[in-house]
């Protein structure tokens, strides 16, 4: 009994040791909880605040790109899409299979689709199918009660509507790469559907066209699916600002017309103020693939073309301007005093300079011709003999005045400089020293002379404007500094400009054609030109020249053209250079014809009803 | 000595019941019930239903306990520890593992978990054991070892299952027992020292990966924000959040937005510290001190060892629960994974803590029955 009352009275003494102890422990967590709950509270409802809501970006719509008459060239369309949400999917194969029936899935895309599932959130949607018709998104629409968890999206994709006519201007939107992200720090570029301008208008204006993202408020859990949208804290987003072109596109569209299956460039500029009308490479391709994605196929279709549609020549091609040159040449004669222009000259088809024969185009010469004669005729020797009196150095001032050998500030990448070669630039590019061969190649446009049709169209301009170095000019709105004076006697001018128009007007012009432009009373002035891009052998000369059409196409000649019109009062000017197109007097010339004629007419000059019935 | 003090029919031994401890039970499962309805978004049927039920039918259990003679309860102390014992040696090789535990064991139409069984029938053995131990012999070899062996072989079962939490607590009751049972100081403080040297090799050599792991987040949470510390970092955003006065009935986004995992059952207070704050969160804890000051009440009406060791340590096992699992909440110490007795949702740890109840009720009720000493196994 005693040891029994031992024992409680131990328990009981102890017992109260253990319930101090207890409430110690609980005193402990009390004032635990006072710590989270009173003094730390605030810290931890912005804890809980950042947890519980997310800013969702708001993509804005890219702006467009614009016509001179307000035609888009680059728009948004709506885009019929069709994602799937996984965790709705109870049998994704079936869903699929069904899918299929109505809108064809290839089996890479069921691959895709399959990994995209395993390696996202159960509730985040997976794309099935983008840019879907609008029949079978209509269809697919009516089958949605069959097809539970797939779910029909209206979006909007870069579309652009003329397929390939304005590619090379308006390059194309694409996914950022990882270098542009790590470059710019725009939450847009973060955005899974964000497409960004990849190359033309659409990179060297994404800033413009791109737009501010907006952001909206969103309560998410822990694993991140959306519970709610607040309206609290929402910023719109800001739509991308149109930019409008110079470009008018349905002259553009006539002059990819004319170009047929060629190859070639084409440029038209407004030589008072520098607009370009027309700035077109051939062949094209349609940069809606870029937007979707190119299929191998397709890209190894363009990427293996001879005719290079990826490649935009009209200002990126370094072509022999060939006989478009000798104005340059001319003009420094002129200048320089060499040559009287009423100075004739005996052309015999041929001049022996150093060890060899340089051969006028015409085997049996021109006979004598003066300075107006040699330029409507294009008689080589002519110009070979006045190069030897002036010297390189000189006629590259001229050149170089005219445009040659220089980029114009378009807001648009890819161009290149070309070359007007002197005696400085052979030593450092070739390490030889200049000769005067060089220089008679030089005169003709031929040699180490390289000019862009871009190029040569400014040249245009600025021979038919006479008074002012004008640039080309792409984008409405583009500050463009007032035009400086191109530096060149009237007088002068005025000698190359009648015999330009002598190429094209008078009986024996290399481009002389009846009926000119088919305007009555305006005329046109130009220049041929034939780029030689193959060496004639002493051989092949004795035995005769081969006719362009008996050679393969990648040796035949470029066929150049430069012009303006009308002769008086001139409005456009135009370069024209078809690859491999054989003479300059015969494509090239007919292109730059028609479509100065066309720019004639769409811009009020010239017939009245053929501006109304063509459009 | 006789035991006609014993009360005879049930309506004398209902009359004898300590009604309050039933009446704090239900209010504190009433609190488990709504904030298990918040914890699951509103829903009736994820939870909350399921917890009323069983809290009204493991009251209905615990009365029915609480009615059973205490000689029942000293009669089966030993062979119900060595049942338990069994059953944990049969989840060692029969049982089922959930969630990278073997602490199941599947019965065909039930499934029990034995190591919840032990924390009852320890504390039976080892009240059974110190009732019939003198006390002179409690600091002696004999009394240390008995003492240990009962708390050791359960133990090291337990441990090895792994079940961290319910090893802690099944040591922590199975000492105090041996500390109340009168061991003298001299035994305390040099074993208190040996402690002192053995738990970092414990934790060096004696736990899984996963439960050091726990205890290193513990003790540096920003370590690893999104792996093992994101249960502690998350709770005491929950709770902190809540402020004094709480988001509201509903309202906790931490809970709703599933910031905060296994808010149904381990950190269930994270709910009510968010949803009521301080206020909400400070009132749940003084309904657990009223409970156990109401058992140390009821400890010091009884007048055998037995009953008392049995009332005491029991009420232990419930306060360990309550303290490890608020203290791991409060980010005061790791996760192991013990829930919030009566609150939490979960059938098991509901049963354990009321048929415990039940037991200390029937402590009471009979407390004026004398026991027979020195008839256990050990003299």
């Amino acid at each position: 009994m005693s040891t029994q009352d031992d024992n409680t009275h131990t328990i009981t003494r102890r017992s109260a040791l253990l319930g101090i102890g207890g409430l110690g422990a609980f005193s402990v967590l009390a004032a635990r909880l006072y710590y989270l709950q009173v003094v730390r509270a605030e810290d931890y409802k912005v804890l809980s605040d950042k947890n519980r809501f997310n800013f969702n970006t708001v993509l804005p719509e890219r702006g467009q790109i614009l016509d001179r008459n307000g035609v888009a060239l680059a728009t948004n369309k709506q885009d019929f899409r069709l994602v799937l949400v996984p965790e709705r999917v109870s049998d994704v194969d079936r869903t699929l299979e069904r899918i299929n029936s109505i809108l064809p899935l290839a089996q890479s895309t069921r691959r895709r689709i399959k990994r995209d599932i395993k390696s996202k959130a159960k509730f985040i949607p997976v794309l099935v199918g983008e840019q879907i018709d609008w029949p079978i998104f209509s269809r697919l629409n009516i089958n949605m009660p069959d097809l539970p968890g797939v779910i029909p999206i209206e979006g909007k994709a870069r579309n652009y509507p003329h397929h390939g006519t304005f590619a090379h201007v308006l390059g194309y939107v694409g996914k950022p790469n990882p270098e542009a992200l790590k470059e710019d720090k725009d939450t847009l570029l973060r955005q899974p559907t964000f497409r960004m301008g990849k190359t033309g208008i659409e990179q060297s204006y994404d800033k413009v066209l791109r737009g501010k993202a907006g952001r909206k408020k969103i309560e998410v859990n822990a694993i991140g699916r959306t519970v709610r949208e607040w309206d609290d804290d929402k910023i719109p987003a800001a739509a991308g600002t149109d930019v409008w072109l110079t470009i008018d596109s349905k002259l553009q569209s006539y002059a990819a017309e004319l170009f047929q299956e060629e190859s070639g460039g084409v440029a038209v500029m407004d030589i008072e103020t520098g607009e370009l009308r027309t700035l077109l490479s051939m062949p094209t391709f349609d940069n809606n693939l870029f937007v979707s994605g190119l299929s191998n196929a397709q890209f190894k279709e363009l990427d293996t073309d001879p005719r290079r549609p990826q490649f935009n020549k009209v200002m990126g091609g370094g072509y022999p301007p060939a006989s478009t040159f000798k104005m340059a040449v001319m003009l420094a004669a002129l200048a320089n005093n060499v040559v009287d222009p009423e100075d004739k000259i005996f052309c015999t088809g041929k001049t022996f300079i150093g060890n060899r024969d340089f051969h006028c185009w015409k085997r049996k010469g021109h006979g004598l011709v003066n300075m107006h004669e040699a330029l409507k005729q294009s008689c080589d020797v002519y110009f070979y003999e006045i190069i030897q009196r002036l010297g390189m150095n000189k006629v590259k001032v001229f050149a170089e005045k005219l445009g040659l050998g220089q980029v114009f500030s378009l807001g648009l990448g890819g161009q290149i400089r070309g070359i007007v070669p002197d005696a400085q630039w052979k030593r450092d590019r070739l390490g030889t020293g200049w000769r005067t061969g060089d220089s008679l190649n030089a005169a003709i446009g031929q040699g180490f002379v390289l000019a862009t049709p871009l190029q040569l169209t400014v040249m245009a301009a600025r021979l038919a404007n006479g008074t002012s170095a004008v640039s080309p000019l792409l984008v409405v709105g583009d500050e463009i500094a007032k035009a400086p004076p191109l530096d060149i006697n009237p007088a002068h001018m005025a000698i190359v400009q009648n015999a330009m128009r002598a190429v094209c007007e008078e009986p024996g012009g290399t481009a002389y054609m009846p009926g000119g432009l088919g305007l009555s009373g305006i005329e046109l002035a130009g220049k041929t030109g034939t780029g030689q891009v193959r060496g004639i052998s002493v051989a092949e000369r004795l035995s005769g020249v081969r006719d362009n059409k008996e050679l393969p196409w990648k040796l035949r000649d470029h066929s150049v053209f430069v012009g303006y019109a009308p002769f008086e009062n001139p409005r456009f000017a135009a370069g024209v250079l078809v690859e491999h197109g054989g003479s300059g007097a015969k494509l090239a010339a007919n292109i730059c014809r028609k479509i100065l004629a066309k720019a004639l007419m769409r811009d009020g000059i010239g017939p009245e009803e053929n501006v109304v019935g063509e459009n | 000595m006789s035991s006609s003090r014993s009360p005879g029919s049930l309506i004398a031994k209902l009359n004898e019941l300590n009604w309050l401890l039933p009446v704090l039970i239900m209010m504190v499962g009433a609190i488990g019930v709504v904030a298990i309805y918040s914890a699951t978004g509103g829903k009736w049927n994820s939870g909350a239903s399921q917890h009323l039920t069983r809290l009204m039918l493991g009251v209905i259990f615990m009365l029915a306990i609480a009615m059973t003679d205490i000689r029942v309860w000293f009669a089966i102390a030993y062979p119900g520890f060595i049942f338990a014992l069994a059953l944990l040696i049969g989840v060692e090789f029969f049982g089922v593992t959930v969630n990278g535990a073997q602490r199941w064991l599947d019965l065909g139409v039930m499934r029990i978990q034995p190591s919840e069984l032990m924390k009852l029938a320890a504390v039976l053995a080892l009240a059974r054991f110190y009732h019939d131990l003198p006390v002179w012999r409690v600091s002696k070899p004999v009394g240390m070892l008995g003492a240990l062996f009962i708390i050791m072989a359960p133990l090291f079962l337990i441990l090895n299952q792994p079940d961290l939490g319910t090893g802690i607590m099944l040591a922590v009751t199975g000492v105090t027992m041996m500390f109340l049972a009168g061991i003298n100081w001299r035994v305390i403080t040099s074993s208190s020292i040996l402690a002192v040297i053995a738990i970092p090799l414990f934790f060096m050599y004696g736990l899984k990966d996963y439960q050091r792991a726990r205890i290193l987040t513990f003790l540096d949470p920003a370590h690893d924000p999104t792996g093992a510390s994101y249960h502690i970092i998350q709770s005491k955003i929950a709770l902190g959040s809540g402020g004094v006065s709480g988001k509201g009935f509903m309202e906790g986004t931490q809970a709703s937005l599933k910031y905060v995992p296994e808010n149904r059952t381990d950190f269930i207070f994270t709910v009510i510290g968010e949803e009521f704050g301080l206020i909400g969160g400070l009132s749940t804890m003084i309904l657990y001190i009223l409970i156990i000051s109401v058992c140390f009440w009821l400890a010091s009406q009884v007048k055998q060892a037995f009953s008392h060791l049995l009332i005491l340590g029991l009420t232990m096992t419930f306060a360990l629960y309550v303290l490890i699992n608020l203290a791991m909440i409060m980010g005061l110490a790791p996760v192991v994974g013990v829930p919030l007795p009566l609150i939490s949702y979960g059938g098991t740890v509901m049963m354990t803590v009321l048929a415990g109840f039940g037991m200390i009720l029937s402590a009471h009720i009979h407390r004026d029955v004398e026991l027979p000493r020195g008839s256990g196994l050990l003299l």
